[in-house]
């Protein structure tokens, strides 16, 4: 009998430990899609984080960590690929709302309701209600919205960054001009007075190929008469702002800068970045818009590059696209979402889990820190008063060992996040020593009567369909009524009009505002500011 | 029996044929796993272009919708500018590129001096192995409005008070495009006229000059019947890519400026496929391009065989 027993009382031990034992061995790879912006001397798939994360998230819960390298230009292209092939990461990232929907529709990836609410109360805490909504959508038409992505918490949204030449200023004795009017006039005396030279050419202007109005609207906005506009019309002209009644007044003035030789004739040229880029830097532009910290980018600092060129160059921010009948200054900024994180139904649910699991624990404010500023006195110097590390040390200044990718590996968060709002706006300028306040300046201005971009909340056929081809309609229509003779402005616009129209974004527009109208957008229509 | 007769009787039968030249089937082994990997498997894939594709289901599990794919490109307003565009673009190219290589091989034929015909030889392959991204750049230095080499020049010159639209104008545009192309490939082209000239019994040379022909009577005569067979093959074959453009070219010289005139059936398949990921879409489009191109090429054949030429099949 005892010995029954004891045989029976082994056996129960050895079967309560089996699954131990195995667990034991059971390791399991977690894929995270990481992305290479091919800096010199730096292996993001081996990376300093890499063995941070393996080493205090990884080891601990027998996950191990793989990095996959995706360039992050082709980024969309790449992910398109892997995901059709069956052969994405665990954890994907992707700007491309497009194919995240695309994804959604074709239910290619995990519902993630059940995953976050059980694995994920950090990363939940993190993100906020408000933000997590973005990722939401009623797919299977219950009424009830499920989970599809994660977008990432986006810490600076500010998007557009207006520079001018506070020397040129100087020089012609203005000051900073606050109206279209007073620009304009800036622009023509530049010119005349030849202050860049015999290649003067004041406003540095080219047309963004992949979306040629993105930037555009930025000037033309200013023109829109906005008693004329409902918020209806506003989310369905989102992508149509040149049909935006006063926007054509808009396209009248650049088509006078053009005949003024006040902007680049090779302006509609492709390919022309290099170009634009050596002219900014060798001083003969007098202004230009892009991001708000583009002057002083590590990648493209205009700044410094001028100041070499050009002996007191600088670049400041400029508030002068004044829209009277709002009375604003209008900039757009960004959506508190940044870029989505999706996992593919290729992913088994323990890997899934696994894949919840380490954003999580990035979520976790500590983790958090050391995964996007690395180690004190190694990848910085120390810190300021208020707990932002600086003295920040680029790749090639630390040890092979503590080489990191600041950015993209703690990717819930699209920026530096150092806890609460005030400390994160302190920390944009901190990188750019010498030049803080004209970074802050131009945050300022950037934020000042700002809107938030207009998303749909579900998948629009229409711009599926014709988005790509409408852009590209709106780039001809940009080159054709910018250079073309002012006397013929207005038969080219409303022909152009037409043109854009008939490529679909009529369909659009029409789809778009229904889409309003079921209550399936967000953003800000400026009327409401 | 004799050796030879022997030797006949085993080559009648197939082992005989297999015994005797195994090393060249097995160095065929490559050349034909090629074609069936790269060539006839993923002829399966044009499957997609009649069906509603589902990346994440395959070709194996989305919809089968017919002939919608088709009808929703070929409705699209770009379309019919696209086909267009490929069409006269590369009818351009053939009348303006296809002659010049001929010419170039028959003058390199000529030259008497090795060292000169060598130096000219690489200098003319060498716009061959530019990628066009490359070449792309030298045409915005080149022909750029005001800051172009040509134009800068011209007009300090004050031969000119108005840039020249190289690339800002359609028409303009599309000769700019041609010449381009006509002098990246030229030299290519040169190597396969050059191998048939040298293919030429010398003899007919020598008879023809002793009947008293001169260099052009000799080239007339002599040279280019002798390269006629290749001229009509290469002709025909050109006729079949007709259909067919390359995607760098266009995509790297176009710009919105001239849209309407550079918008080609690559580039269309691009915007209103690709970056869309209507991955259906695009390959209606490309299947839409090989139907007409194996017709064109059909035609061009059945016509040459009918002018009493040895067609391509």
């Amino acid at each position: 009998m005892k010995k029954t027993l004891a045989i029976l009382l082994a056996l129960a031990l050895l079967i309560g430990l089996a699954p131990a034992v195995v667990a034991e061995g059971d390791w399991i790879t977690l894929r995270v899609e990481t992305y290479d912006r091919e800096i010199t001397g730096l292996d993001v798939t081996n990376c300093w984080q890499l063995h941070y994360a393996q080493e205090h998230f990884g080891d601990p819960n027998h996950i191990k960590l793989e990095f996959v390298s995706f360039a992050r230009w082709t980024e969309g292209d790449l992910l398109t690929n892997a995901l059709a092939g069956g052969t994405a990461p665990d954890i994907c990232l992707t700007y491309n709302g497009g194919l995240v929907q695309q994804a959604i529709d074709d239910e290619g990836i995990w519902q993630l309701d059940d995953l976050l609410n059980e694995y994920g109360e950090n990363l939940k805490a993190f993100l906020g209600d408000e933000l997590l909504g973005y990722g939401q959508s009623d797919h299977d038409g219950d009424g009830v919205k499920e989970q599809w992505y994660i977008p990432a918490r986006r810490i600076s949204r500010a998007n557009v960054g207006n520079f001018i030449r506070e020397d040129w200023l100087k020089a012609l004795n203005m000051e900073k001009p606050t109206t279209v009017e007073e620009f304009t006039e800036y622009l023509r005396q530049a010119k005349e007075a030849n202050l860049g030279g015999e290649t003067t050419v004041p406003f540095s202007f080219g047309i963004y190929a992949p979306d040629p109005l993105y930037n555009v609207r930025r000037f033309t906005d200013a023109f829109v008469d906005f008693s004329q506009v409902t918020e209806e019309d506003w989310f369905a002209y989102a992508r149509n702002p040149e049909m935006l009644p006063g926007a054509k007044e808009g396209f009248r003035w650049l088509n006078t800068l053009y005949h003024e030789g006040l902007i680049p004739d090779t302006f509609a040229l492709t390919d022309n970045d290099k170009a634009n880029d050596t002219a900014l830097i060798m001083g003969y532009n007098g202004f230009f818009s892009q991001q708000p910290d583009q002057p002083w980018r590590t990648d493209k600092n205009y700044q410094i590059e001028l100041e070499k060129n050009v002996e007191g160059g600088h670049w400041v921010t400029v508030n002068c696209f004044y829209n009277e009948s709002l009375g604003k200054y209008l900039h757009d900024i960004y959506a508190p979402a940044g870029l989505s994180i999706i996992i593919p139904l290729t992913t088994d649910e323990k890997t899934a889990v696994a894949a919840v699991q380490y954003m999580d624990w990035m979520a976790i404010p500590e983790n958090m820190f050391a995964m996007q500023n690395g180690l004190e006195g190694i990848n910085f110097e120390g810190f300021t008063e208020n707990g932002i590390p600086y003295g920040v040390k680029s790749a090639d200044a630390v040890p092979d060992e503590n080489k990191m990718h600041a950015g993209d590996i703690c990717f819930i968060s699209n920026g530096l996040c150092y806890g609460d709002d005030e400390k994160n706006a302190a920390a944009l300028a901190l990188p750019f020593a010498g030049y803080e306040d004209d970074v802050v300046a131009s945050y300022v201005d950037a934020l000042t009567d700002a809107w938030t971009q207009v998303s749909f909340t579900v998948s629009v056929q229409a711009e599926t369909d014709y988005g790509a081809t409408v852009k590209s309609k709106q780039g001809e229509f940009l080159a054709a009524v910018v250079s073309c003779d002012a006397d013929q402005f207005d038969t080219v616009f409303d022909s152009g009009i037409q043109e854009i129209l008939q490529s679909g974004a009529a369909q659009m527009i029409e789809e778009f505002r229904a889409t309003y109208q079921e209550g399936n957008y967000r953003g800000v229509f400026p009327g409401n500011l | 029996m004799t050796a030879q007769a022997n030797r006949k009787a085993r080559l009648k039968s197939t082992k005989g044929w297999f015994m005797r030249d195994w090393r060249l089937y097995v160095m065929l082994i490559l050349p034909v796993m090629y074609y069936l990997i790269f060539c006839y498997k993923p002829m399966l894939g044009l499957m997609i272009a009649f069906q509603k594709y589902n990346m994440f289901k395959g070709m194996w599990g989305s919809k089968f919708i017919g002939l919608e794919n088709f009808r929703f490109v070929m409705s699209m307003p770009d379309f019919p500018v696209a086909l267009k565009n490929t069409l006269l673009l590369n009818f351009m190219g053939l009348i303006a590129g296809f002659p010049v290589p001929i010419v170039l091989a028959i003058m390199l034929n000529e030259l008497r001096s090795i060292g000169f015909k060598k130096v000219s030889q690489t200098l003319l392959y060498l716009p061959h192995f530019l990628s066009w991204i490359i070449i792309g750049g030298m045409v915005l230095q080149i022909f750029s409005p005001t800051s172009g080499i040509i134009n800068a020049t011209l007009l300090k010159w004050g031969w000119i008070d108005k840039s020249i639209p190289f690339l800002t104008d359609g028409i303009h545009w599309q000769i700019t495009y041609t010449l381009v192309g006509v002098w990246q490939n030229m030299g290519w082209g040169t190597i396969l006229y050059l191998s048939a000239i040298t293919g030429i019994n010398m003899e007919l040379f020598e008879a023809a000059r002793i009947d008293g022909a001169n260099k052009l009577q000799q080239i007339w005569h002599v040279t280019l019947p002798g390269i006629r067979s290749t001229i009509v093959v290469l002709l025909i074959l050109n006729v079949g890519q007709m259909m067919n453009i390359s995607f760098d070219r266009p995509f790297i010289m176009g710009n919105p400026m001239v849209q309407k005139y550079c918008d080609v059936l690559s580039t269309f398949v691009y915007r209103a496929g690709i970056t869309n990921s209507q991955f259906a879409r695009a390959t209606a489009i490309g299947l839409f391009q090989s139907v007409v191109g194996l017709i064109l090429i059909s035609c061009a054949n059945f016509f040459t065989k009918r002018l009493g030429e040895e067609g391509i099949w």
